[in-house]
This record gives C-alpha cells, sequence and structure tokens, in this order.
C-alpha cells in the first residue's frame, strides 16, 4: 500500500507517518528515507532530535538526500517512510551553483521508482501553496516541482490525507489501522 | 455560479477542463493589467483580479459582485492566499484581506465551492 500525507508544519505529519509505515510493516522491514543534508548545528540538532523520536520503532535508516534508488535499489524490500519529498526536491534542485531543471522530472522518476520498489511506502510532503508571497523565480520554479510531484503521487497513492493541527483529513482511499 | 479554491498549482484548472468539458481557450486568465472578460465560460486568477482592484482603491468583493449578472452561470478559479504570515507590504496585507472577503463573498453565491489539494477534489459547499 501507498500513502501521501501532507499539511502545514507542526501538523503531526511525521509522527502519523511513522505509526502508518510501522503498521503497514506488520513485523517486515521497515526503513526511514533520511532526506536531510545537514549544513550547521541547527540541522544536526533537529536530525538527532528525529532519531531519537524514531528510536525503539525499528526502522532501518537510509541517507538519501539525493539518488533515491541509489540508495535503496542493493536492499532487501520493504517498507518506506519517505520523509521528505520536500527536502528531496530542494536538494536536487539547488546542488549547484544554478538552479537543476532536470530535477523536477527526476525527482517524480525516483519517486514512482521507489514506490514500485517498495512493498508499502509512505510519502511526507509539505503544503506551502496557500500564502500570499511574492517569490523569485527559483522559488516559484521550486513551488512548482513540488506541488506536480506531489500531484503525482496522489495519483498513484492508494490513500491522501492532509494534516490539520493534528487532525485528518483524508482526501482519497481509507488509511491503514 | 461554480467556486473552485485551492493553493498554487493544485490542479484547478486540470480539474475545470476535465469537469466541465472546457479548453484551455474557454479559459480566462486575469491579470493585473485590467477586467476580466466575464463572459468567458470560466474566469480564473481571481486573485490577480483582486489585486488589481487594490491597486486602484476598489473593494474586490464589491467590484466583483457588480458584475454578478456576468459570471453567475460560470466557473470561478481563484488561488487560496489566505494561510501565509501576514505580510509585511500594506498592499499586501489589503491585497490578502481583500482575496478573503471576496472568496467568502463568492462561496455564499456560489451553487457549488470545491477546493483542490494535490489534483483531488473536496467540496465544501
Amino acid at each position: 500500500m501507498t500513502v501521501f500525507l501532507s499539511g502545514g508544519a507542526k501538523n503531526g505529519k511525521s509522527m502519523l507517518a511513522q505509526r502508518l509505515s510501522k503498521a503497514l510493516a506488520g513485523g517486515g522491514r521497515l526503513y526511514y528515507a533520511a532526506t536531510m543534508i545537514p549544513h550547521d548545528g541547527e540541522d544536526d540538532a533537529r536530525i538527532a532530535r528525529h532519531r531519537r523520536e524514531r528510536e525503539g520503532w525499528g526502522f532501518e535508516t537510509v541517507e538519501c538526500g539525493r539518488d533515491v534508488m541509489a540508495a535503496f535499489s542493493h536492499l532487501p524490500r520493504g517498507t518506506v517512510l519517505f520523509d521528505s519529498v520536500t527536502a528531496l526536491m530542494a536538494n536536487e534542485m539547488f546542488h549547484g551553483p544554478e538552479i537543476d531543471t532536470e530535477a523536477p522530472l527526476r525527482v517524480r522518476e525516483e519517486l514512482n521508482a521507489l514506490a514500485d520498489w517498495a512493498e508499502n511506502a509512505v510519502f511526507v510532503s509539505d503544503f506551502i501553496y496557500s500564502d500570499a508571497g511574492h517569490y523569485d523565480p527559483w522559488t516559484e520554479q521550486y513551488r512548482r516541482a513540488l506541488a506536480e510531484a506531489d500531484r503525482e503521487l496522489c495519483r498513484r497513492c492508494d490513500a491522501v490525507a492532509e494534516l490539520c493541527a493534528g487532525n485528518i483529513i483524508v482526501h482519497k482511499g481509507v488509511l491503514p489501522e | 455560479m461554480d467556486l473552485i479554491i485551492g493553493g498554487a498549482y493544485q490542479g484547478k484548472s486540470e480539474y475545470v477542463m476535465r469537469t466541465y468539458g472546457l479548453r484551455p481557450d474557454g479559459i480566462f486568465s486575469c491579470g493585473e493589467e485590467g477586467l476580466p472578460d466575464w463572459d468567458a465560460p470560466c474566469v480564473r486568477h481571481l486573485e490577480r483580479f483582486a489585486l488589481w482592484c487594490i491597486r486602484r482603491g476598489k473593494q474586490p468583493e464589491r467590484e466583483i459582485l457588480a458584475y454578478r449578472n456576468r459570471w453567475k452561470n460560470s466557473v470561478l478559479v481563484c488561488d487560496d492566499i489566505s494561510c501565509g504570515v501576514v505580510p509585511m507590504d500594506a498592499e499586501d496585507r489589503a491585497w490578502r484581506e481583500g482575496t478573503g472577503r471576496m472568496l467568502a463573498a463568492l462561496s455564499r453565491e456560489a451553487n457549488t465551492v470545491t477546493r483542490l489539494f494535490c489534483g483531488l477534489p473536496q467540496r465544501l459547499k
């Protein structure tokens, strides 16, 4: 089964994603796709906090800030918690001095390949589309690319839900128990 | 009138074309430079119409309701710009609030209100 979760910041997406992926794994292999590439002490602290929160859940952490399938394809198949599409897209689009214009398509292909490979997958993204900002062209390209990746995942995922202040709005399918 | 709202890039236009059998030439995109073609089957980017109003000292809600007879059988599409941090710029604050009040008024007028989330429609009214 594949699940897609999105919503604003600090609404409970990651915790729900952990719970759903553990339930889906049913005692089988359970991977945490770690997408954050740390750049400073604040990032290190955030990663350490996330690792502590996952302790005891049975996740194997797979580092995949970029090139998702290179990190997964040699592993035994299992259930993947992918957190987050947001970070992967940023890493792939902004890894060099110029924006990588091929990244949006590549990210969609990689995430589709991961969904094909995984026994179950839970994808987490961020809903960054309802503010009144005027963004520079790079940021606007990023917003569009992330939205298109979100929409493609939502087409193929069995269940889609939005988190709002810890509440779950199901937009498609039924979330696993 | 059917009102379609949602965040940027959420698949609103794609949904309109699929649901109402419209082609791109049946959808008028508002700009910041002038009044929309209210006789088009679908008018989108009403948030830009709202900005056009604000820049001329007009209230978007009042302005759009003045054309009610022209769009009362149409599909109206607008980005929801209401959820971010309060903008620093006074014009942006007026735009954000004016768009919100306009959408609330249009929701009252609408037969249906649909929100798009990642390409998926959610019926609000």
